[in-house]
């Protein structure tokens, strides 16, 4: 499958402290990208970087195979979209009127249906009309989500886009993004959110201090860092863990003959354990 | 290069929207207006007094206006969306530019009719006031682009003022320190070396030298603005 965008040896150096540090992954055309860790492990930093707002150090970083440093050209810039945690929206004006004037800066056609369209999805229709300053932190984010979307870019670059939502409305994103994904839209999402990545994210990179630590589709990590066990719940109330070959095939079967089985489940790490188990950090 | 007049508009439209509810900066650039009437009292005016309503004009309406749109939209971080959008440069500037642009022009007029400030009809003083606009504003751009928000932009706008919008009353303190004698080769005092001249009969080749001044000072800012611009599109913030 084609990389949209691809990065190698990245470092970003500030000028205390190594912001990133020799990073190298590729992100393919379609998928969605979950790139994930705690605050401050450099996934604000990646963004800038990727998007041209920001050169880095060392390293390069190519985005429609060119590098991103010259991404900053009217042609690249309406071929991605970026929705960082900052709103960057006109307080004083609407919510329509901030959307309106981004139309005409990417030139979008049918702007009044765009407009309605991306609002919906985002769920915000009946605050069309509001001034932006009379919004919540939650209804901020999501105009800056649909902002992101007017011009229906290829690449998406998400930073934290539920981080201030709450769970109805995050669903609501999420369904969202992922009906933008099958029209062909590649996402690229940070997020501290595991259940939000597992749910969404084809691959996820975890990053920690810096570095990516640990890079593949999420079904697989949960199965690489499984312990091989089940837990089985019995009628007594009792939980045991069975260990995954014929010893623990043979037990399930007495367990289950003699129906003391409640339920069994697997016990395979959820995201979250998995980043904990490799990078010693909790999430947040 | 691409270069949108849609684009420029909507920059444009969205600047004119936004400030009929900035009432801070509203009432800041209209206070030439009010110092333009309350001049007006004592008359006759010298052409100084003109000149120093016109600098203030310059300050108060071109530079601050500026200044103020560029920090606010940095102070908010929309700056950011707008050169991260496929607006050019050029785009930008000029769409950032035209409320000022507009404005200037409006309390430049109403103080001249408020004054009664006739023109001497001449090229080089047309030129010398085209020329000392261009330099105000990008003197306005690289304020607010320097400043982190409309407060800090405010600050420095104060020691402008003095520097640039009093005129003849600080060319008389230079004449009393030599050691500022350097301070002459600020385009405003050009500006009114200028229209001395041009008062005085003199023919736009014996007004080269100040125009030159006024066009170097232009150029210089000019430049200055558009290396910070660009420097502020990559750096992170």
């Amino acid at each position: 499958m084609e990389n949209i965008l691809s990065v190698k040896s990245l470092k970003h150096v500030f000028s205390k402290s190594t912001a990133i540090d020799n990073m190298s992954f590729e992100v393919q055309r379609g998928e969605i990208f979950g790139f994930l860790g705690p605050s401050g492990a450099g996934k604000t930093t990646t963004i800038k970087i990727l998007t041209g707002q920001l050169h880095p150090t060392s390293g390069t970083a190519l985005l429609f195979d060119v590098p991103s440093t010259q991404v900053n050209q009217p042609k690249y810039l309406k071929k991605f979209g970026v929705m960082t945690d900052n709103s960057g929206l006109y307080n004083r004006l609407s919510v329509y009127d901030n959307l309106h004037l981004y139309c005409e800066l990417y030139s979008v056609e049918n702007k009044q249906k765009r407009i309605d369209e991306v609002l919906d999805m985002v769920n915000l229709m009946d605050e069309k009309r509001k001034v932006v300053s009379k919004l919540s932190k939650g209804m901020l984010q999501r105009v800056t989500l649909a902002r992101a979307l007017l011009h229906e870019p290829e690449l998406l670059f998400l930073d934290e886009p539920t981080g201030a939502l709450d769970p109805a409305n995050s669903r609501h994103i999420h369904h969202g993004l992922q009906e933008l994904n099958r029209r062909g839209t590649t996402i690229f999402l940070t997020t501290h959110d595991m259940l939000e990545a597992e749910s969404l994210c084809h691959r996820v990179a975890f990053l920690n201090k810096g570095k990516v630590q640990l890079l593949d589709e999420p079904s697989k990590l949960r199965r690489k860092y499984s312990d091989d066990t089940l837990t089985v719940e019995l009628v007594t109330g009792e939980k045991r863990i069975l260990e995954n070959g014929p010893k623990g095939a043979q037990k399930l079967y007495e367990y289950m003959s003699s129906g003391q089985v409640v339920t069994l489940f697997s016990n395979e790490p959820t995201l979250g354990d998995i980043f904990v188990d490799v990078t010693g950090r909790s999430l947040v | 290069m691409s270069f949108s007049l849609k684009r420029i508009y909507a920059i444009f439209y969205k600047d004119l929207k936004d400030l009929m509810k900035n009432m801070f900066v509203l009432t800041t650039v209209l206070t030439p207006v009010l110092f333009a009437v309350l001049t007006v009292q004592s008359e006759p005016l010298h052409f100084d007094v003109h000149y120093l309503i016109i600098n203030l004009v310059f300050i108060m309406t071109t530079v601050f206006l500026q200044g103020a749109i560029i920090a606010e939209e940095k102070e908010k971080n929309t700056l950011r969306g707008l050169m991260m959008s496929p607006a050019t440069t050029t785009e930008i500037l000029i769409g950032k530019s035209g409320l000022s642009v507009l404005l200037t022009i409006i309390t430049l007029a109403l103080c001249i009719r408020i004054t009664g400030y006739e023109f001497v009809y001449a090229n080089a003083l047309f030129l010398a006031l085209f020329l000392s606009f261009i330099l105000y504003l990008a003197m306005g751009t690289l304020l607010g682009l320097l400043a982190r928000t409309v407060v800090e932009a405010s600050l420095v706008l104060m020691p402008l003022m003095f520097v640039f919008g009093l005129g003849s009353l600080l060319l008389e303190i230079i004449s009393d320190y030599p050691s500022l004698v350097f301070l002459e080769y600020l385009p405003n005092f050009h500006l009114q070396f200028l229209v001395e001249a041009v008062d005085a009969g003199k023919a736009f080749r014996e007004v080269t030298g100040n125009l030159i001044v006024i066009a170097l000072w232009m150029v210089f800012v000019c430049f200055l603005t558009v290396m910070v611009y660009r420097k502020r599109e990559v750096d992170g913030k």
